[in-house]
């Protein structure tokens, strides 16, 4: 393992950079100045081809920059992760009638929804539907009833929204996308641990 | 890597899947294995069922079922809930699923791709997720015929979801499905394969079984919250979640397991986890770490068992306390936490 130097700029790794992708961090790392990474064991060797040699991958240790800055979550920095799904279909909801399992909502009035990939299986927290927005084609639409293990429901109204549309859960509020706070006042846990798991769980890619 | 271990005990797995296939015979069991098995592994769970006699799985998705086709071989049927796009459907064909068709584009989309793909229908009985609004089926069964009658697709079943909101809606549901099915009739189809139920509604409605019954969440011992106890169901859990202990600090046992593995943090301070001296309280959860109250003896190395099959607490345990349902609680288990099996 490495040495580590002091003035050295330490970034933690863990948890496959908490979901974002280890590997996929560390050129931009390099780029930025960091020093050295500490990442999970079984993602060592990747990290490391990865780095090219510009960065001492370590598997333990204390970081020198702060985690939560480094993906802009909890209220440091830009956010770094956006959460896509897609819809699959909509159709109209007549008033009265019940949506997703327990019939936890009805529709108050007639409208439209957008049946949409990503439930709790992919981190989309069971807790979500009816206390979080989803941005399609320039606009919020709240998430109705119970969010299921791999789809969820949208109340799109009369919003031109087809199927195959991405949908966007969280991301850069300041690109109008939801907040990944919504999710953290609505579920009570932390950004860490929700944007980990949804990292581990889709299909990733990076830009 | 995680320091925690999700271990997974086959024989109890298999005594669940017997258990459900007793149940709803001479009803089928389809073992529904979306998410990788409701995050238990794919591969080590479909083994294991094909051995103990399951011949159908949910897959969900395209690519859920083509790891079931590589781990099982031609053999058995495998059923997705749904494909996206033209790469997907002709996956369908090559891989040879079964498709859920539960929208009239998705219908022409399929039968484009020829070979015949097999298909099962879907009516929206009321749950207003997927499926084709009653007021659309009798036009939708109709073209579904025109398309069956020039070898473009062949429908082999019809199904639907129910709420599970209250038995007088189920039974609505009910109602419509059955309305479906003569229609269907009626247009010409001769579909085999009518399936309604998941978990729930199999075991304690046997109106609800049909000709197959959806069953994940109780193969893998998942009782519903507020539901029927394991005892009751015949059912127990499968996996626990395991963590060493990292350190002993005063008056806690610091152990290796955290939100960020997929406990979630909301749990802090509300359940007990089992420890070499019997249940203590979890008092604190961070993203790498949980802090447990002492026991005597408390040494770096020992295991905690910190829900599941052999903790005090189960996965529904711990999401009636936090307001969910159990298979959220095992699904949030982080794919990074290595599984190892039992019984295999």
């Amino acid at each position: 393992m490495a040495s580590v130097a002091s003035g050295d700029h330490i970034v933690d790794l863990r948890y496959d950079a908490l979901g974002h992708g280890a590997a996929a961090c560390a050129p931009t790392l390099a780029d930025a100045g960091v020093d050295a990474v500490i990442v999970d064991g079984d993602l060592a060797d990747a990290v490391t081809d990865a780095a090219a040699g510009r960065l001492r991958v370590l598997t333990d240790g204390d970081p020198t920059l702060d985690t939560a800055a480094l993906f802009g979550i909890e209220g440091s920095g830009a956010p770094v992760m956006r959460l896509s799904g897609t819809v699959l279909g909509v159709k109209p909801l007549r008033a009265g009638e019940g949506v997703s399992y327990g019939y936890l909502h009805r529709a108050a009035h007639d409208t439209r929804i957008a049946l949409v990939t990503g439930g709790y299986a992919q981190g989309v927290v069971r807790a979500l539907g009816g206390r979080a927005h989803v941005r399609v084609r320039g606009a919020l639409h709240p998430i109705i009833g119970r969010v299921a293990m791999d789809v969820c429901v949208v109340d799109v109204q009369e919003a031109e929204i087809r199927r195959g549309d991405p949908v966007v859960f969280f991301g850069d509020p300041s690109r109008g996308e939801p907040p990944l706070e919504e999710w953290v006042s609505s579920t009570g846990m932390g950004a860490a641990e929700l944007v980990a798991l949804v990292g581990a769980r889709v299909r990733r890619d990076h830009e | 890597m995680s320091e925690a271990i999700l271990s997974v005990d086959l024989d109890a797995f298999a005594a669940n899947v017997a258990t459900a296939r007793s149940r709803v015979a001479p009803a089928d069991v389809m073992l529904v294995v979306k998410d990788d098995a409701y995050a238990h592994g794919i591969p080590a769970i479909v083994m294991r069922a094909w051995q103990e006699g399951v011949r159908w799985f949910g897959a969900f998705d395209v690519p859920t079922g083509r790891a079931v086709r590589e781990a099982l071989g031609h053999e058995p049927r495998i059923f997705v809930w749904l494909a996206f796009g033209e790469d997907e459907l002709r996956s369908v064909a090559e891989l040879d699923l079964d498709l859920g068709v539960g929208d009239a584009a998705l219908l022409e989309e399929i039968a484009a791709v020829g070979g015949r793909t097999r298909v099962h229908l879907k009516v929206d009985s009321g749950l207003h997720r997927n499926g084709v609004r009653p007021e659309e089926w009798p036009a939708f069964v109709e073209r579904a015929a025109q398309l069956e009658r020039v070898g473009a697709i062949e429908v082999v079943g019809i199904w639907s979801h129910i709420a599970e909101a209250s038995d007088a809606e189920d039974d609505a549901a009910r109602a419509a499905f059955d309305l479906a099915v003569r229609q269907a009739e009626e247009a010409g189809l001769r579909p085999a394969l009518r399936h309604l139920a998941a978990s729930a509604a199999s075991f304690a409605r046997g109106e609800f079984r049909y000709d197959l019954c959806r069953i994940g969440a109780f193969c893998y011992g998942i009782r519903p919250s507020g539901g029927p106890s394991d005892a009751v169901l015949g059912i127990r859990p499968i996996a626990t979640l395991r963590a060493p202990v990292i350190s002993v600090d005063g008056e806690s046992v610091v152990v290796g397991v955290g939100s960020l593995d997929g406990l979630p943090s909301t749990l802090a301070g509300r359940f007990d986890v089992t420890t070499p001296a019997g249940p203590r309280r979890v008092t604190r959860i961070d993203g790498r770490r949980s802090w447990v109250e002492s026991w005597p003896d408390a040494a770096p190395g020992q295991l905690v068992d910190v829900f599941g099959r052999e903790a005090a607490a189960s996965a529904t345990d711990l999401a009636e306390l936090i307001g969910t349902i159990g298979e959220e609680v095992a699904l949030r288990v982080s794919p990074r936490v290595p599984r190892e099996y039992r019984g295999a």
